[in-house]
């Protein structure tokens, strides 16, 4: 589903971002992403939405070599890989039914199709009842819920989630974790970079440490070992 | 396809209203530029009456003798109408020419009445003489003045010449002037724009971040600005016609006053023409307004 043939990327002369990184996830998967700040982490997201270019190294998605992807491209790539943050990245002027709607406007969704698929992904996350609210209202962990169920609209076959508990408690924290697991038991991949060590611990799935821009370790069931 | 163009009218009004201060500034800047290129053009078409006025007037009088004979009068009117230069002669007899002098005068009892103990007809037979068109004037006066008919008493040839090359260079001056200055408020247009559209994208930077997360096209997040562009010169354009006949109604009876005797109507000919005039400014203005949208966009919507 997504390779990594010794990707490098240098942001200036201080140092290297990625350096040669060379990773392979399967279709399915749910890999977690850990290391310290700085590492290199969000970088290695960035590349995969062709929001950062790599200088060195191939990335493939999907069979698809993105390495070289042109702006117009760009869009097609990112209707396939859900993204969530850190900061939820709401719009506060809308309520969450606007908000995951939005995600379908702005690509030429028809009504018709919005109307029937936001209510449908607003229950997978769980938030049926608060359509009609705006994300002042509800607390952290329901905005990245309805952060999450945006991501889902296009139906992405990869959800990249880049430190998607850094803002929330563990209690809200470990409800996203739930949750991101359940979609990944629909079959989509699941990319999670975390900080969080009690998370990872406690996921036994796959952990790939980055320190300095490289993978220091791979392991199958990992735990947080920085 | 449909929902989409809907869909970035939409965003491209909510962004104009939202920020509804900056889009009156914009606009109003507008509706200067358009000001400017209106009283140019209308100057444009006052002078370019006024020459018409004055070329229809133009005409050169051959004064004759008295006693001239009819045939050798229309034999001389013939031998004119010959040449090149002509476009049409008129003769008018002395009994013509007495008849219209007392219907000019009709108002003035003292001239009528010295005309009376006169009791002669003191006004000679007159041959009026009209130009193909100003240019050939100096030939035409050439030739007349080579004439040597001795019927021919005198020759008045008023320097029409002058007058209209006074017209011109005053059309043309304040023509310059107006170039100069609508230049600079289209100048000032395409800034105030491009600023509009800059601070729009940066009021919307966030939204933008996430239509493109979300897989938005480079057009689509575009779209809303040029549209922008768009309806900044329509409402423009509708706001300078609303302004601009009042404008020129007003004007209008002034006009009448200082152009007496000549047929300058402004009003006529913006309403005549109205569709040419403010569909190509409409044309234009979108084409600038897109232009500085473009430049904007291209600059400041990549994150
Ligand atoms: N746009 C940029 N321009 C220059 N340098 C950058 C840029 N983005 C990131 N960097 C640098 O690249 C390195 C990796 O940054 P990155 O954001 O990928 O780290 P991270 O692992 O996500 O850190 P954190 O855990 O704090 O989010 C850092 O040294 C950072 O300063
Ligand atoms: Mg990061």
């Amino acid at each position: 589903m997504i390779r990594f043939h010794n990707v490098s990327k240098i942001y200036n002369k201080s140092g290297k971002a990625l350096n040669k990184i060379n990773l392979h996830v399967k279709p399915g998967e749910f890999v977690s992403i850990v290391g310290q700040s700085g590492t290199g982490k969000t970088t290695l997201v960035k590349t995969m939405i062709g929001e950062e270019q790599v200088d060195e190294g191939k990335i493939i998605i999907g069979g698809w070599d993105i390495t070289d992807i042109g702006q117009r491209e760009i869009p097609i790539l990112r209707r396939q890989i859900g993204v969530i943050f850190q900061d939820f990245k709401l719009l506060n002027k809308k309520t969450l039914f606007e908000n995951v709607a939005f995600a379908m406007q702005v690509c030429g969704g028809r009504p018709a199709k919005i109307k029937k698929i936001v209510p449908h992904v607003m229950k997978i996350v769980g938030l049926e009842k608060k359509i009609s609210s705006y994300p002042q209202e509800i607390s952290g962990g329901e905005q990245q819920r309805a952060a999450i169920a945006r991501a889902l609209v296009h139906r992405p076959k990869i959800l990249l989630a880049d430190e998607p508990t850094g803002n929330l408690d563990s209690i809200n924290a470990n409800e996203i974790i739930e949750l991101l697991l359940r979609i990944n038991k629909f079959g989509t991949t699941v990319i999670l970079v975390t900080h969080n060590r009690e998370v990872v611990n406690n996921l036994r799935r796959r952990v790939v440490t980055i320190d300095d821009g490289t993978i220091i370790s791979d392991q199958a069931v990992g735990k947080y070992i920085l | 396809m449909f929902f989409s163009f809907a869909r970035i009218i939409k965003f491209s009004l909510q962004d104009i209203f939202r920020n509804i201060w900056l889009s009156l500034v914009t606009v109003i800047i507008l509706i200067l530029a358009l000001f400017t290129v209106n009283m140019l053009l209308m100057v444009k078409v006052i002078g370019d009456m006024a020459v018409e006025a004055v070329e229809e007037k133009i005409d050169v009088n051959l004064y004759l003798k008295p006693n001239a004979k009819e045939d050798e009068i229309l034999a001389l009117k013939a031998k004119i109408n010959n040449l090149n230069e002509v476009k049409n002669v008129e003769y008018i007899s002395n009994a013509q020419a007495l008849k219209n002098f007392k219907e000019k005068h009709q108002d003035n009892p003292e001239i009528l009445e010295a005309l009376r103990e006169l009791n002669i007809n003191p006004l000679t037979p007159t041959l009026v003489i009209k130009p193909k068109n100003l240019d050939v004037f100096d030939n035409l006066v050439n030739r007349l003045n080579a004439l040597d008919e001795n019927i021919i008493e005198s020759r008045n040839f008023t320097n029409y010449k002058a007058l209209l090359e006074k017209i011109n260079s005053i059309t043309r001056k304040v023509t310059e002037a107006g170039i100069f200055l609508s230049a600079i408020f289209i100048m000032i247009t395409i800034l105030v724009i491009y600023n509009s559209v800059r601070v729009a994208i940066y009021t919307h930077r966030r939204q933008i971040t996430i239509m493109k997360l979300v897989g938005a096209s480079n057009w689509f997040i575009q779209m809303p600005y040029l549209i922008s562009g768009l309806i900044y010169a329509f409402f423009g354009v509708a706001a300078i016609m609303l302004i601009f006949y009042p404008f020129l109604s007003l004007l209008q009876p002034y006009l009448e006053a200082f152009f007496v005797g000549y047929n300058v109507n402004l009003l006529d000919f913006f309403y005549g023409n109205m569709f040419t005039i403010f569909g190509m400014q409409f044309l234009a203005g979108s084409l600038i307004n897109m232009f500085a949208s473009l430049i904007a966009v291209g600059k400041y919507s990549r994150v």
